[in-house]
């Protein structure tokens, strides 16, 4: 290619690029940035002090980790962060395999696509009217979940569960699976749906039984899949917010607190942006760890 | 270990169309019996039929005088090479030959050890030893393909199925497997369906091949059966390449004798075909390409053609040649000959037929008259 034709191509490039390279600038890199230098900022200059507030925050609707009114081995509030901990390791498993399972029984099913769209309606559906549903699904007095240990005459769990610190938490979260399986049911059935046959009629005729064909072959060859499903669930864990914001604000005293309320409480309550960009910062960083796993995965499976 | 198996009028349907229909065919112990035809001729169906991944609306499926019709695939004790190989991409080479094994490994009583050593003989058999720490991503088509057959042969089942197993393979390398895969069954002596639309491969390979079309068998033979004596119009037209000249014809009845009337051609018909016909019936008269010699000058029972155009292959020449009398209407043949000497388009040569070698059909059913 001859210098004057690279120089065009060189211009051309460069005309595709700039816009997005201007908005992502504007609209992501600088209020990244900006953040980042609040959250250092303090009364007398720059410094760590509004990180180790929010670290040593004690009380229920702020701290982080162990809250003043943390009771020994006993039931929520442990603090905003390891609530969100919680949520990920019983959230994640749970939606993959409900996800991969239902997937897995509809494929190939005739109608199974009518199932399937109902289930992703929980996708859809604005996560403020999920948080709501979630409220009605727990209530003592209309909910069908208490209304199910009731008539196991199972008493503790027949009462409102976002009333009491004990079950507060759990309820959101199988109400978060409730409302999530859809995404891994969709992203599971496509991952199915592009399986060449072979494999599977292939491990038939090789004898494997339905149980052998599922956990040696398709589990295994869906890996792309289920990363995809592991880490898209645990950013939305991380990161979860409305559900809680709108079921139980946090409450009952702090016991599902999670740290995005943190970083809104210290943003829209306490008024201190500071303490509110020093949460948002930690918790990007957290976010950041299955994501960059997430990113390695990817590039080396791509090479 | 090795097994007979027998289909009895097989049917299958997929809605309403009728994928095989009316099958019926035998397959001996040890033999390399090819199922030909074009795409959608039921082949593959009738394959999978045999693997039990379909099972017929109709008839029977036996293996060795058992009837296998309702067994699932795992009970059947058959293996089965696929076209895209369906190895697994996260197992290495190791583990996806053994996988018929380890799977089964409680029911046979065999410890890993074991297993792994019978992966290293057939890897040996193979030639692929050196690629058992690989993952399948890692080798090429041709690698790939030894995999998927030490897979197959691992669990020495009674019956080897194969679904166009060297299609995915460059022309090359495809010539080279099918020797290979040909002397790999003769020396394990399984019983192997092998699927195909290449009649090459077909007729290299095969004991016996039966072809299909339309979801029946149209003729099951030894390859030189099908080559020379097809039974039907559509095996002399489909086996070949180029495929077998037809020509439409009628008979004509001369002083008590029947006589072949086609354009450019005039014959008595030898006595012991023409006591099944009778005047005025339409025939096709089938003449292989290679089975026409080409001269310069006429010759006592020669046939005056002129060269339409002419396609060098090499060592051999295929002329497309008008051998109809008027040079308005067209009826062109195709012949082989060795490439010694010039053809030029335009040219007038004389073809002299081997008329031992020609096959007549009934225009109408397109069966062979004997």
């Amino acid at each position: 290619m001859g210098l004057l034709a690279r120089r065009k191509r060189t211009k051309i490039i460069l005309a595709f690029l700039l816009p997005e390279l201007a908005l992502i600038l504007s609209f992501v890199l600088i209020p990244i940035m900006g953040t980042f230098v609040i959250s250092f900022k303090t009364d007398h200059g720059y410094g760590l002090d509004n990180y180790y507030g929010v670290i040593t925050e004690r009380s229920p609707d702020k701290a982080l980790v162990i809250p003043e009114n943390i009771v020994k081995a006993q039931p929520p509030p442990w603090g905003a962060l390891i609530h969100n901990i919680v949520w990920v390791a019983i959230h994640v498993p749970i939606v993959v395999f409900l996800g991969l399972g239902i997937a897995y029984l509809l494929h190939d099913v005739i109608g199974s696509s009518i199932v399937k769209s109902i289930m992703f309606l929980g996708m859809v559906i604005p996560m403020v009217v999920g948080g709501l549903l979630i409220r009605f699904m727990f209530d003592g007095d209309l909910g069908v979940v208490p209304l199910l240990f009731r008539k196991l005459g199972i008493e503790a769990l027949s009462r409102t569960w976002i009333n009491y610190p004990q079950t507060a938490l759990i309820a959101l979260i199988l109400g978060s699976v409730w409302l999530w399986t859809g995404f891994s049911l969709t992203v599971y059935a496509a991952a199915l749906e592009s399986l060449p046959k072979s494999y599977i009629e292939a491990a038939k005729v090789d004898g494997a039984s339905g149980f052998q064909i599922f956990f040696k072959v398709v589990f295994p060859l869906l890996k792309h899949a289920t990363i995809v499903v592991v880490i898209m669930t645990m950013l939305w864990d991380l990161k979860i917010f409305d559900i809680v914001f709108v079921s139980t604000l946090g409450g009952p005293g702090g016991a599902t607190n999670v740290m995005a309320l943190i970083m809104y409480t210290y943003f829209a309550r306490a008024l201190d942006y500071g303490r509110s960009a020093a949460t948002a910062v930690i918790l990007a960083l957290i976010s950041l760890i299955p994501g960059i796993w997430f990113i390695k995965r990817v590039m080396r499976s791509g090479s | 270990m090795t097994a007979r198996v027998y289909l009895k009028n097989i049917v299958k349907r997929f809605g309403k169309v009728v994928a095989v229909d009316h099958v019926n065919l035998e397959v001996r112990e040890k033999e390399f019996l090819v199922l030909l035809g074009p795409s959608g001729c039921g082949k593959t169906t009738t394959l999978r039929i045999i693997a039990g991944l379909e099972f017929p609306d109709e008839g029977r499926v036996y293996i060795d005088d058992k009837d296998v019709t309702d067994l699932e695939p795992k009970d059947r004790d058959v293996a089965m090479v696929f076209q895209n190989y369906a190895l697994y991409p996260h197992l290495t080479v190791r583990d996806n030959i053994a996988f018929p094994l380890i799977i089964r490994r409680k029911q046979l009583g065999l410890t890993r050890e074991e297993i792994y050593k019978k992966v290293l003989e057939v890897a040996k058999l193979l030639r692929i030893e050196e690629l058992l720490d690989r993952k399948p991503g890692q080798l090429s088509g041709g690698q790939q393909q030894r995999v998927a057959l030490a897979r197959a042969l691992i669990r020495r089942p009674k019956v080897w199925l194969m679904d166009e197993p060297l299609s995915n393979l460059d022309a090359l390398l495809r010539l080279q497997m099918r020797a290979e895969l040909k002397r790999l069954q003769r020396e394990v002596g399984i019983t192997t369906i092998y699927v195909t639309h290449d009649q090459a491969e077909a007729l290299s390979m095969a004991d016996r091949i039966a072809v299909m079309n339309k979801g029946r068998i149209v003729q099951v033979g030894t390859p030189e059966d099908i080559y020379l004596r097809p039974q039907h119009v559509f095996v002399a037209t489909f086996i070949g390449t180029p495929p077998m000249n037809i020509i439409r014809c009628i008979t004509d009845l001369r002083n008590n004798k029947l006589y072949l009337h086609c354009p450019g051609i005039e014959r008595e018909i030898p006595p012991e075909v023409a006591k099944h016909l009778r005047e005025d019936m339409e025939l096709l008269l089938g003449m292989r390409p290679e089975f026409v010699e080409v001269h310069k000058e006429p010759g006592p029972d020669t046939i005056k053609a002129k060269i339409l155009v002419v396609e060098p292959q090499g060592s051999e020449l295929i002329l497309n040649l008008n051998i109809s009398p008027e040079d308005r209407e067209e009826t062109i043949v195709k012949v082989k000959t060795k490439a010694t000497r010039k053809y030029s388009p335009g040219e007038t040569v004389y073809l002299e037929l081997d008329w031992t070698k020609i096959s007549l059909f009934d225009a109408k059913t397109g069966k062979a008259l004997a």
